[in-house]
This record gives C-alpha cells, structure tokens and sequence, in this order.
C-alpha cells in the first residue's frame, strides 16, 4: 500500500487515459495488411512431442531452406550414432572445453572414446583425386569410396568434407539417402541379401532346378534360400 | 387449395401470430384514431380531470421506453471505450462506427431459448429478472432531468429511491433460490450480502446533504443548486460523494466491485442458470443501473440540471413565437427557407473552384444548411426553453459519470470478496458516520 490512499488507483486511471487517446494498433486484416517482408517465416520454435522428446529430427531441412542462414543446428543422427552439425563453425558457437562443458550441465566427452575408428586416408585421397574434388560430383565419390572401403567410414566421409569443402552433415544426408550406400562393414547375411538383389533371376532359377532334379542343387548359403 | 391457403401453411407459428396481429392492430389503430376525432373533446376533458394519474402513466412509459436506448448507448460506450484504451478499435462493422451492434445483442439474446432448468420453480425464475429489472427503472420516476421534467416529485423521493434500490436484493436472492443450482444459490446470496453491506454506507452517506438540504426531495434539491458550480453540494460534501460513489458502484456490481457475476472468474453467479431475454434482463438492468446511479450523482452533488455558471439575465430572451399567428407565412417558410439556405450555402463552393461540379456544390450546401437550421433550433431551444439547457446539461454530466464507471471497469482489477466486506464495514461505515457528525456539527456552529 502506498503512502497516500488511492494513489496506485489514480496512476492506473491516468495511465488508461492516457491509452484512451493513443493511436489505435488494430489491423482491420481482411482489408489491410502488414507489409511483411518476403522472407519473414515468423518465429523459430523447437517442438517436444507429447512424450516430451524433441520433435526436431535433424534432417536440416530448415537450415538448408533459411533464406538468411540463420539456422545453425547440431545434434546426433536419428540413430544416435554421430554427432552432425549444420552451421559455419564459427556460428556454431559451442564452447567445448571440459570445464566450460561441466559448469554448463553438459555431459563431458571422454577424451579416451573414439567415435569412429581411424582409417587409411591415402584410399580415399586417391579417389578424390579422381573426381577432382568436385563436390558436385558427391554419388560418384562415395560409390567409389564404398567400393575401396566396403563401406563408408565417418573419418572417410571427414576427409571428403574436408577436401571438398562440402558440409559433412550434407554428405551424411546424401549418404544416407541412398540404399546401396552404407555406413557399416557388410555383413555376411547382408552381403548375400545384396547379391541376391543384384542377380534377380537366381533364385527362379534355383528353384526350377530343384523342382526338375527333386533334391538339393549345389552349396547355397543359408540367405539365398529366402526371397 | 387456394393461393392463401398455402401461404398461410407455409408461415411459422411466429409468422402467423405476426399476421393476425398486425391486422388487428391496424384495426384497433384506426378505430382508436376515428373515436378521437368523433369523440375528442370529452377524452380530453376525462383527461384533465385526471392530470395526476395520465401523468403518472405517461412518466412510467417514457422511462420504460428510455431504458432501452439508454442501455445500449451505455453497452456501446463500454464496448468502443474499453477498446480503445486496449489500444484497439473495438465494434466497427455494424452501423456507422460500430454503433448498432448492441442492437444485434439484444436480437441475438431475444432469439435465444428462454430454458428453464427442470426442478426449478418457474414462477419466481420467471419474476426474478422482472423484479430486478423494474427495481432499478422505477428509481428513474423520481429523477428530476430538468426544469418541469420529472416522473413524481414528491418529499420522499430519496427514501424512495433507496427503498427500491433496495428491492433488487429480492430479484437476486429470488435468481438465485429458484434457480435450483446450489451454485447460483451461492451466487445469489453472495450478491444479496454485498448490496446489502454496501447499502448502509451508500444511504448514510447522503444523510449529512439531507442535513444541509433539509429535504429528502429530489427536486429541491436541485433546485438548491442553483447558481455558480460553487453552490454544487460537491464542495460540502466531498467526503460524502468519496463514499457515495463507491458505495453505488458496489451497490450497481461494477468493476471493481463486481463479484456478484465476475465474468472471468466464475460462471454468472445468480444468474447462471438464466438464458435468452431472461438473462438479458439481468444485464439491461445493470447497465440502466449504471445510468442511474450517475444520474443520482448528478443529482446530488453535480448540481443535477443547474448549468454550471448562471445564465446571465440579460441574455435570457424570450423567444414566444407562435406558429400559429404566421398563417399562410409559416407554410412558405417551411417550402422555401431550406431551398434558399441550400443555394445560398452552396454558391460559395460552386464559385470556389471550378473544379467542383453544381451537384456536389449543392450536396455540400445541403448538408450545410441542415448544419446550419439544426444548429439555429437547437439554440433557439437552449435560449428559450428551459427544459432543453436543462436536459442537456444533465444528460451531459450524467454520461461523464457513465464515462467513470467504464473507465473504472477498464482499469481497476477486481476485489476480494473479503476485502470487500472489509471495505465496507471497517472503512466506509465509519467514513461515513464521520462525516455525518462532522456535517451536523458544522451546521450548529453555523447556526448559533
């Protein structure tokens, strides 16, 4: 309460009046409209479903379409396996030192765990030689990179980045778009599932031998037999 | 089946009703209208004879009837008001300005079921809104608006506006009980407990302006207000107004005192049960309510019709012209005078440029001229006639005082319903004792 009675209550009145004669800020909107600029999307949010998780998937999409490139993200693939970040790094302004980490609340790296295992880079200089470094030529590189390696090892596809200069989570999302494109050593039940797709009329006929010879047809192995 | 026939069993049973009635009325119209002229003079005679009680019946219909624009006036104010000190516009599409949509209120709410909840008890449901509603109109009889312009006047007058200011608790208590809702229950009674705490503050803080006006009539005491703004009981009384004024908010449920339908807190109080007109009836009479109790203020301690400066003698003409004595004068004024105003009105825009083609030269005139009649009547009216300076000044301070409550309710937050029992008993009462005793004090040091 105020020294003298009723003082709040006049304040309030003079400031109502004071409302009263202002300009108005009503949009009559059907027959006016805001100049927004063309590039206004509103504002930004980060959704939680209602399980709480964040919405956000990590696909970039909003990063790559930001007419100002204002978006800078990180965050682990949607298996949770690596860490991708979109942004320019110094936007992405994350300060990493461990004591920097611990007084925030983030959970600490250990120095000991090693995301990916180190691989022979000559491998895949040799192939980027080839293709000139030419980001524009990305499928091409990886295939052939899967066809050195096997596979596509994360320090490869840093090496790409790197030499390139194309975004590694760009080259991770055309990495995984592709199915013949693979982040792991093959398997051997993948391996077999792959030939089997790539020889189509293989297992016909296979099958129109058994049913001609009535018994088994040669060593097949255990995957072949699906399909 | 004739073409009558099926248009008759096309209509609803509204549409019937309308066309059965409309005929009779129009029959009842003429036959009513050839009875005055066969039989006028000994009507009129009947009439005079009985002055008191065609006044009485004539004053009842005019304040019913101004109930209505009153109300919607007063709705209109607080929606358009409210708004722009929101920093909006408010109501703007229907009529100019928005100024018609409280009309579609009251057509949206008369179009609206008029349910009665089963258990209720349907009698007193029904009166409930009635008594509430003829509790605050019939205060209005008693409200000089002017020179000769009042419903009764008579030596009570302020007794009996209390008195029936009072009656409202009745229709409250009458909502909540036959409602058959232990919540509207609740509502009612807690209505009925605040108006009538605040009814002792509000009727006690006059007593000390009886004292000084000696009179409980209204009427006097306007007419003690004669003279400079000065003479206004406003300035011996001003703890007294402090008081009355917030004592007649509560006792009118306005913000910050309106927790008997607290709209954003609970549901509608008394009235939740209540739908359609029945409930429009509660709200028409909260908001006649507002303008009574302003005008009440008015009446008062603003001097009610009194302008606030003497009109000097001097200028006091006397305009007793008579229509009548011009003869066949008076029928070539009305032909002519607007025709020459309108030209005379338009030349100089015609002249002005040449730009301005003659018809809008004499649209412009036209609406000039009018400016201008209307203007030279309306001062003919406030010269010469007493009764139009006075409404106007009335009308003119009571809308100020409509103008508080509204703001009022866009500003202040509302009370507790503890803090406003507090208010009441531990502030206002006292207050207003004080200033009782110190006013009769003052009038024997006075005296003696």
């Amino acid at each position: 309460m105020s020294l003298i009675p009723g003082l709040g209550i006049a304040k309030g009145m003079a400031l109502t009046l004071r409302r009263f004669f202002e300009p108005k800020v009503t949009v009559m909107y059907p027959e006016v409209r805001v100049d927004v600029p063309h590039k206004f999307r509103g504002r930004l949010q980060l959704l939680y479903d209602e399980w709480g998780t964040l919405k956000c998937e990590t696909c970039f999409q909003c990063a790559q379409a930001c007419p100002v490139e204002c978006i800078d993200m990180g965050g682990m693939d949607t298996r949770g396996r690596y860490h991708v970040h979109w942004g320019a790094s110094e936007t992405y302004g994350e300060r990493r030192e461990e004591s920097a980490l611990r007084r925030s609340g983030r959970p600490v790296p250990d120095p000991a765990y090693r995301p990916y295992e180190p691989v022979d880079l000559a491998v895949v200089d040799t192939v980027l030689e080839d293709f000139d470094h030419d980001p524009a030529r990305m499928l091409d590189i990886l295939e052939a990179t899967q066809d050195a390696y096997g596979y596509l090892p994360v320090a490869a596809l840093k090496r790409i980045s790197h030499a390139t200069g194309a975004w590694y989570a760009m080259i991770y999302g055309t990495a995984s778009f592709y199915a013949h494109l693979r982040f792991e050593p093959p398997t051997a039940t993948t391996q077999a599932a792959a030939v089997a797709a790539h020889r189509p009329a293989e297992t016909t006929y296979l099958a129109a031998l058994d049913a001609a010879l009535g018994g088994a047809v040669g060593g097949r192995a255990a995957g072949r037999t699906q399909a | 089946m004739t073409v009558i026939a099926r248009g008759w069993e096309r209509l609803t049973l509204p549409g019937k009703l309308v066309f059965t009635l409309v005929p009779v009325l129009l029959a009842l119209t003429i036959g009513l209208v050839a009875v005055i002229v066969l039989f006028g003079q000994p009507i009129l005679d009947v009439l005079a004879g009985n002055l008191e009680i065609v006044r009485f019946v004539v004053a009842v219909t005019i304040v019913l009837l101004m109930t209505i624009p009153t109300a919607f006036l007063i709705i209109y104010m607080e929606m358009k008001i409210i708004a722009q000190m929101n920093l909006r516009i408010g109501p703007d599409r229907v009529g100019p300005a928005g100024s018609l949509l409280s009309v579609v209120h009251g057509l949206k709410v008369l179009m609206k079921e008029d349910f009665t909840p089963t258990g209720a008890d349907p009698l007193v449901f029904t009166w409930a809104p009635v008594v509430v509603y003829l509790a605050s109109v019939m205060t209005l009889l008693v409200i000089p608006f002017a020179p000769g312009l009042y419903g009764q006047q008579f030596n009570l007058g302020l007794l009996y506006f209390f008195a029936l200011a009072g009656l409202s608790v009745v229709g409250l208590l009458m909502a909540g009980w036959a409602s058959y809702n232990k919540y509207s229950l609740l509502g009612g009674l807690r209505a009925a407990a605040q108006v009538v705490s605040y009814e002792i503050p509000l009727t006690l803080s006059v007593v000390g302006l009886i004292l000084l006006a000696g009179t409980m009539n209204l009427y006097t005491i306007v007419e003690n207000q004669a003279g400079w703004f000065t003479d206004w009981y406003v300035f011996q009384q001003p703890l007294g107004v402090l008081i009355f004024f917030i004592a007649a908010t509560a006792e009118a449920n306005r913000t910050p005192f309106d927790l008997t339908e607290a709209d954003s807190e609970i549901v509608a109080g008394f009235a939740t049960e209540y739908s359609g007109m029945r409930f429009g009836f509660f709200f028409f009479a909260e908001y006649v309510n507002v303008f009574i109790i302003s005008a009440l203020t008015v009446t008062l301690f603003f001097g009610g019709w009194n302008a606030p400066f003497p009109w000097p003698e001097a200028w006091r003409l006397s305009l007793d012209v008579d229509p009548g004595s011009l003869g066949l004068g008076l029928l070539f004024m009305i032909g002519l005078v607007p025709l020459v105003l309108t030209i005379v009105f338009s030349l100089p825009f015609y002249l002005a440029s040449s730009r301005i083609k003659a018809w809008q030269a004499l649209i412009a005139g036209f609406v000039l001229a009018n400016l201008f009649l209307g203007t030279v009547i309306f001062a003919w009216g406030y010269i010469g006639l007493d009764w139009v300076a006075g409404v106007l000044w009335f009308m003119g301070k009571t809308y100020v005082f409509v103008f508080t409550f509204v703001w009022m309710r866009g500003t202040l937050p509302r009370v507790r319903i503890d803090q406003l029992m507090d208010f009441a008993w531990k502030w206002l009462l006292p207050a207003s004792l004080l200033n009782l005793f110190v006013t009769a004090a003052a009038i024997i040091v006075v005296k003696s």
